[in-house]
């Protein structure tokens, strides 16, 4: 029996019922781990989760996510669990606290089976960046599965763990969700702590749930949301159950669809699938307008400029001084930074770094990092102005299916292209979902829904009654 | 030749927990001891803010003349050093919480163009190895930046004195130039003609003191160098202690980029009316209104300069002065038990002097029950053995006769054994009356009011 490809309302009542135990669902997915060769995991937590497993056996399950195992990325800090964010200059870092995300799965007592593969400090749209190997896409091992959270998408898609948690700084979370067919979201920024998140691009970092449905997706937001006084930029802004509006009516929603969306840079067949979506949505009554929405094609000069030079300060600390790689043989102190980050960083963090440096530096710094402020400024109110009028919007999340591995490597510039449609999601800090709404070539093709600020549960009302609608076999294995 | 000097101060707050972490902010505790992953810049750690900080440069902003940037953000500082665990510094670059202040001095006011809130850093121990104590990392620093209108060592000491005493009394630092808890770095220039001449920092500075010796040297060292014609590069000096020089660093390298930017992780603070409001009514009594009000309560200039440069003594002082007479209050403080606390080290805190015997002891001196000879004498067993001022002159007769009639016996018996005096009082000699009041101090040994017997003896010789 595989539990794992059971709905979590099914192996909930089944755990209540005592039919299975923890124990059964964590064997499972490290049975399924071996078998699937997907380079998913960087570390697997495989002792603690039989153990904690094992201990909840005499708990009540007192939750509907008690006991599911779940994978994290691994720029989540996690205590006592190696957390690298895939990168040789932490590859011996054993953090000594939680994530605040992380206390909160361990609040409901979910399992986790392991720390998922990425690119290096999410620096990365295919996963290829990570100092641990390339992550395969389950539905075709010889294309990405997008990135920077690969292994989190890709270990749902393999239906190895149910939940994973991802992070999305220009959509890091819902690029693979849609290579990978599995539906992941970006809350809007503030609403998940960023405390004991490996910091890319503080402005843009978000973490969010990566699942096999809509409703499981809710679930895990629900949890994981929360003002945090550890961050000052978490919201205080109410938590509310995101899954209450899943099966109702969507007849009344008002919907755009920006031209800039729907451009000749989109794949054809996506642009198809989104389209007939569209005629569904028209079809059940909902509004869908074609909108122009101005200032949306600077999104990926405005990543570069902005995430960059956050980057650039961010990943100063990886000196050698205090924890993780120290390169030994060195005379002075400039020596030590030198050669350990030399030595430390990959080439894509490299370049990052050398880029936000040079625009952060004296005159530049006006000529492009406060510009850049200026024109995001912009976007947001325009994007803002746009839901003044409508309740979401929506398109395809990227401009195509999953590409062949190894394609964009020799490009430092197209693996940005990637999240075209995704960044300026990033740069108003609206919250954003990745569904799976149909396939090209065998390979899932994603929808973008966006939302108002806070508004994660009008997302999951319109991408339920997609979901259900299409009604996709959505597992990776059993298609191939 | 003309100089021109600016001074960048760095004061330490003595806040309970550090700026950005909850880390407690005592740097003399065990060697990192005080110290969270926020303090060690770990991997996906996030600053928090302590608004007590913020309360604490609010307060100085009104202590020094500010203006408030009511919105204002945090930037980073970007650089590597081993004693900046992040990589960068947390400070304010485009919006200083006070901008255009400043502080007057006796002839003049001293114009401060900037105060911002920022973290120190870790604290560097060069050994063999190099050793790092972050407890220091992440205490709040207040940096003040005055414009360059010093124009001597003088004005300089006379300035940072003045800022030390406000600090001081604003209670938000321990200001000790000494421990560290106020860096001063000074600039110095000197031109000949109406131009600035060339920037000269001079860092290191151990005392107040020598922030003038520094100053005058350097001024000297210019003036020299641009009498014969030298030319003066733009660089960094440190204070010599033992020779009162300055020592030549290293020359400024040019475009020392630190690549500012607002810092993502602490969204912009404003500072609304109902909490600068709360701030200006927390605010302390600051040492120009103690000044001017010690000097309508008669006291003398020296004992008021002694009395607010020794902040325990004031407050001990500001404790009891409505219930004593000021005068005689600070010339005690000022005098038998100041010289006290310095002979033995320690604090008016310390020791047993407590404000009830403190009160006793000037009512007694004011009421003149004790002579002020006897005054000193009562202070050096108080202070000693923290016995009741009551007791103390009880067990030592000191009490002086201060009842008209047990005065007036005396007199009379006094005068009654000397009719010659009466004699000699009548011819106009004045020393009549001295050896008579001699003769009564000896018969009460002492104890007699002197005031009082004194008046009762001419009375009484008149009658005669």
């Amino acid at each position: 029996m595989k539990y794992l490809d059971l709905d979590i309302k099914t192996i909930n009542q089944k755990l209540k019922n005592k039919e299975i135990k923890p124990i059964d669902l964590v064997n499972e997915a490290f049975a399924k781990i071996e078998v699937n060769n997907l380079n998913c995991f960087i570390t697997l937590n495989k002792e603690e989760a039989i153990k904690q497993a094992l201990k909840l056996e005499n708990q009540e399950v007192d939750n509907i996510l008690f006991g599911l195992p779940i994978a994290i990325k691994d720029n989540i800090i996690t205590k006592d669990l190696r957390t690298t964010a895939a990168s040789h200059i932490l590859d011996d870092f054993i953090p000594v606290y939680d994530a605040t995300v992380i206390s909160k799965i361990k609040e409901k007592n979910m399992i986790i089976i392991g720390k998922t593969n990425m690119d290096e400090f999410a620096m990365g749209s295919t996963g290829e960046t990570s100092y641990f190997g390339n992550t395969l896409n389950p539905w075709d091992k010889t294309s990405v599965p997008g990135g920077s959270s690969s292994g989190s998408a890709s270990c749902v898609a393999a239906r190895i763990t149910p939940f994973a948690l991802g992070t999305d700084t220009g959509g890091s979370i819902r690029q693979p969700s849609s290579f990978c067919g599995v539906v992941g979201l970006k809350p809007t920024y503030g609403r998940v702590s960023r405390y004991g998140i490996i910091a890319f691009a503080s402005s843009l970092d978000q973490a969010g749930p990566i699942t096999r449905n809509v409703y499981e997706n809710a679930l895990l937001l629900n949890v994981i949301s929360g003002h945090d006084n550890h961050d000052l930029t978490s919201s205080y802004e109410e938590v509310k159950d995101y899954t209450s509006l899943i099966g109702k009516d969507v007849s009344s929603l008002k919907i755009a669809v920006p031209n800039y969306y729907m451009s000749e840079v989109i794949d054809k067949k996506v642009k198809q699938a989104v389209l007939e979506v569209i005629e569904i949505l028209k079809k059940e009554g909902c509004q869908v307008d074609f909108v122009d929405i101005d200032y949306l094609q600077y999104a990926i000069p405005l990543y570069q400029i902005i995430a960059l030079s956050e980057a650039s300060s961010n990943l100063a600390r990886y000196d050698g001084v205090r924890y993780g790689l120290k390169i030994d043989n060195f005379n002075n102190i400039d020596e030590l930074y030198k050669n350990t980050r030399s030595i430390g960083f990959g080439n894509e963090v490299k370049r990052r770094i050398m880029i936000g440096s040079y625009i952060l530096s004296g005159e530049n710094a006006n000529v492009y990092y406060y510009k850049a402020l200026k024109l995001r400024k912009i976007m947001t109110d325009n994007l803002k102005k746009c839901f003044n009028q409508y309740d979401l919007i929506i398109g395809p999340t990227n401009t195509d299916v999953a590409y062949k591995l190894g394609v964009k490597q020799d490009d430092a510039l197209k693996s940005f292209y990637d999240d075209l449609l995704t960044i300026p999601v990033n740069m108003a800090g609206l919250p954003a979902l990745s569904l799976p709404i149909g396939f090209k070539n065998n390979l899932p093709i994603g929808m973008h829904i966006i939302g108002n600020y806070f508004q994660e549960e009008i997302i999951y009302q319109l991408a339920s009654f997609i979901e259900k609608t299409l009604n996709l076999n959505l597992n990776a294995k059993e298609v191939k | 030749m003309k100089p021109t000097i600016g001074i960048e101060v760095h004061v330490e707050l003595k806040s309970n927990a550090k700026v950005f972490s909850l880390s407690k902010n005592n740097f003399n505790d065990a060697v990192n001891s005080n110290i969270n992953v926020i303090d060690l810049g770990y991997p996906g750690v996030l600053p928090i803010l302590n608004k007590g900080v913020i309360d604490d440069a609010l307060k100085a902003c009104l202590a020094l003349n500010f203006k408030i940037n009511r919105l204002m953000h945090f930037d980073r500082k970007n650089y590597f050093y081993p004693d900046l665990p992040k990589g960068y510094q947390i400070t304010q670059q485009d919006t200083p919480i006070g901008y255009d202040g400043y502080v007057e001095i006796s002839n003049k006011k001293i114009y401060l163009e900037r105060m911002h809130i920022e973290e120190d850093t870790c604290k560097s121990l060069h050994t063999t190895d190099t050793l790092l104590n972050f407890n220091r990392a992440g205490v709040p620093l207040l940096e003040i930046v005055t414009k360059p209108c010093i124009s001597s060592g003088k004005e300089a000491i006379e300035y940072l004195e003045k800022l030390r005493e406000t600090l001081l009394y604003l209670g938000i630092s321990d200001v000790k130039i000494e421990e560290g808890s106020m860096r001063c770095d000074v600039n110095v220039s000197v031109s000949n003609t109406d131009a600035l001449g060339t920037k000269v920092e001079v860092k290191n500075i151990g005392s107040i003191s020598n922030v003038g010796v520094a100053i005058d040297y350097e001024i000297q060292r210019q003036q020299q160098l641009l009498a014969n014609d030298e030319v003066i590069v733009e660089q960094t000096r440190r204070f010599d202690d033992k020779t009162k020089t300055t020592v030549l660093m290293r020359y400024k390298e040019t475009g020392n980029d630190y690549r500012y930017f607002p810092e993502p992780d602490i969204p912009y603070v404003y500072i609304d009316d109902q909490w600068l409001n709360e701030i200006k009514n927390s605010m302390p009594i600051l040492t120009d209104e103690l000044k001017s009000k010690y000097t309508n309560l008669g006291l003398n200039t020296n004992n008021i300069k002694t009395i607010i440069s020794n902040k325990d003594v004031c407050n001990f002082l500001e404790s009891v002065i409505e219930k004593v007479n000021p005068n005689i209050a600070a010339n005690l403080l000022t005098g038998d038990i100041l010289s006290y606390l310095n002979k033995n080290y320690i604090k008016l805190e310390e020791s047993k002097l407590t404000k009830n015997n403190f009160i006793k002891l000037v009512e007694l001196l004011d009421k003149k029950t004790i002579s002020s000879k006897q005054g000193k004498e009562v202070i050096n067993i108080l202070m000693e053995t923290g016995k009741d001022v009551l007791d103390i002159v009880k067990e030592n007769n000191m009490e002086q006769i201060s009842d008209d009639n047990l005065v007036l016996d005396i007199v009379t018996k006094v005068i009654n054994n000397n009719p010659d005096s009466i004699k000699d009082f009548k011819e106009g000699k004045d020393r009549a009356v001295k050896y008579l009041m001699g003769q009564i101090m000896k018969d009460s040994k002492g104890q007699v009011n002197p005031a009082l017997a004194n008046q009762l003896l001419i009375s009484e010789l008149n009658k005669r």
